[in-house]
């Protein structure tokens, strides 16, 4: 009798740290979600102009996640401690329903990561960059985001087009629309600028001097944060969902061992 | 005696071929070893879509000190037929009613010899764009109207009369740009992490599921059928109760 005694106080004990494990990972993954939501790189108006932003969708979920996962791990330590079947009862159910919705936002973080290719963003900042002629205002807010954020990514990054200013060259654009090839091969923020902000060089710039003009591409900078983004919401969701599980298996079998 | 001295075989050929080079040089028009040639393939904007990049022809025109030496651009097809005296066609007419036409003029001043090391020396064929419609000025240097091929030499003239070419260049291809929806942009594979992730996930919540539907029919027999239970103890758990209570009781008892 003594020794299933101590295996459930064991039991309780493991019970209570585990739910204490959930509540400080509840609260870096609120601490996560609220720094990739609010954007510091400043790369959400290209998500948007996709028309795909679902990871920073999968961010959100993951603030309110990381709430319900907090008040529920208090829950569940005031249920283990009291032995109430009632309390846990609910304190399970809850949980399952917020494991849904936290499974959720690493699926779809990591499923839309997947999909925002080079391709992507060569086609978007090739229709899209300095394009003249919107539609309606939608299109005009989609295209404002989508030129102000190459333009302040082509200056703070010294990069040029997703993959080279070839890009410039290779492929038609919007840009090119407006902007002559003779006078303009690739956007003036291309080119390397001194502290007033305007080319050191622009005879450097237009032949494509090295030194005078940025001839690497831009899609380093992009997918770096955006990596991080996806794969920092799914795997920490996953691994805080993998915890939660054992816990959850424990809390059902304490569940059962109680005397209603 | 007939043909007592012996004649030269070639004789007759070679009076006329004395008289051409006489005329040639008394026109004075040198045929200069150069071809001209694109700049270096360091530059990012050696040729784009409407301009091209040239080596200037440094050290080559020395011996006509006084010539303006323009750059003749042509269409393939005009270059057998270009007469270097005739009044060149205009850039605005090129290339549908000019197949060539002359800009870049300059003396040679701006050519000096040698060339100083390390520094880029370059022509730039096609960046003016103010002129592109102006007649006035036959001589633009406009963009290039098509991706080519063009040929190019460059031709030094004293007055209008032609001094020193060089040779044509070989055609000079520019790009041509292509519509950017021909790139597959869709066709993502999906990433070992991401299936992984996802088939971990619902196994585990599936395994989750099972728990509580195990735990509710658990609770529904226990409820209606009464300790009928396998794993549950209650007297172990009742008298851990109990011994609480008398704990705490004893002593009040006891009082």
């Amino acid at each position: 009798m003594a020794k299933s005694d101590d295996g459930i106080h064991i039991l309780q004990g493991l019970l209570v740290f585990g739910n204490v494990v959930i509540g400080m990972c509840s609260i870096a993954l609120i601490a996560e979600c609220i720094f990739f939501v609010s954007d510091p790189h400043g790369l959400y108006p290209l998500l948007e102009a996709t028309e795909n932003d679902d990871i920073y969708a999968a961010a959100w979920i993951g603030i309110f996640v990381g709430f319900a996962l907090f008040a529920l791990s208090i829950l569940g330590i005031i249920g283990v401690i009291k032995s109430n079947r009632t309390l846990l009862l609910v304190y399970i159910i809850l949980m399952l329903i917020t494991y849904a919705f936290e499974m959720a936002s690493c699926i779809t973080a990591a499923t839309h990561r997947d999909y925002l290719t080079p391709n992507v963003f060569l086609k978007q900042m090739l229709e899209r960059y300095q394009k003249s002629e919107t539609d309606n205002n939608n299109d005009k807010w989609m295209t404002d985001g989508v030129t102000k954020t190459w333009d302040k990514l082509m200056l703070q990054d010294h990069c040029c087009g997703v993959w080279g200013p070839s890009d410039w060259q290779e492929y038609t654009s919007a840009f090119r629309h407006t902007h002559s090839d003779a006078d303009y091969p690739w956007p003036r923020n291309c080119c390397v600028m001194d502290a007033q902000g305007s080319p050191v060089n622009l005879d450097g710039c237009k032949l494509g001097v090295p030194g005078y003009y940025n001839s690497n591409g831009c899609y380093d900078a992009i997918s770096g944060p955006m990596n991080t983004h996806a794969w920092g919401v799914a795997w920490f969701g996953f691994a805080i969902l993998c915890w939660t599980f054992c816990v959850l298996l424990g809390t059902m079998f304490y569940w059962s061992r109680i005397e209603y | 005696r007939p043909h007592s001295r012996p004649r030269h075989p070639h004789a007759r050929t070679m009076v006329p071929l004395l008289l051409l080079l006489l005329a040639t040089a008394a026109h004075g028009l040198v045929q200069l070893n150069y071809k001209p040639t694109l700049a270096s393939p360091d530059l990012g904007g050696l040729t784009t879509t409407s301009t091209f990049v040239l080596e200037q022809p440094r050290c080559q025109f020395e011996g006509q000190p006084n010539a303006d030496i323009w750059l003749v651009v042509a269409v393939p097809e005009a270059v057998r037929d270009f007469n270097n005296s005739a009044v060149p066609g205009a850039f605005q007419d090129f290339p549908d009613k000019a197949g060539a036409y002359v800009t870049l003029n300059t003396t040679l001043l701006s050519y000096p010899c040698p060339k100083a090391p390390g520094e880029i020396t370059v022509l730039r064929v096609g960046s003016e764009t103010s002129c592109v419609d102006d007649k006035s000025r036959p001589t633009c240097n406009g963009p290039l109207p098509g991706p080519g091929p063009y040929r190019v030499k460059f031709l030094a003239l004293e007055g209008s009369e032609p001094v020193a070419e060089t040779m044509w260049s070989d055609p000079i291809q520019l790009k041509t740009a292509r519509q950017p929806s021909s790139n597959p942009v869709t066709g993502s594979r999906h990433s070992a992490g991401m299936i992984a992730l996802t088939s971990i996930l619902t196994i585990l919540f599936a395994i989750l599921l099972a728990g509580l539907a195990a735990m509710l029919v658990f609770w529904r027999s226990d409820a209606c059928g009464g300790g009928s239970s396998t794993f549950s103890k209650p007297e172990v758990v009742s008298v851990r109760r109990y011994n609480t209570h008398h704990v705490y009781d004893q002593p009040a008892a006891r009082l």
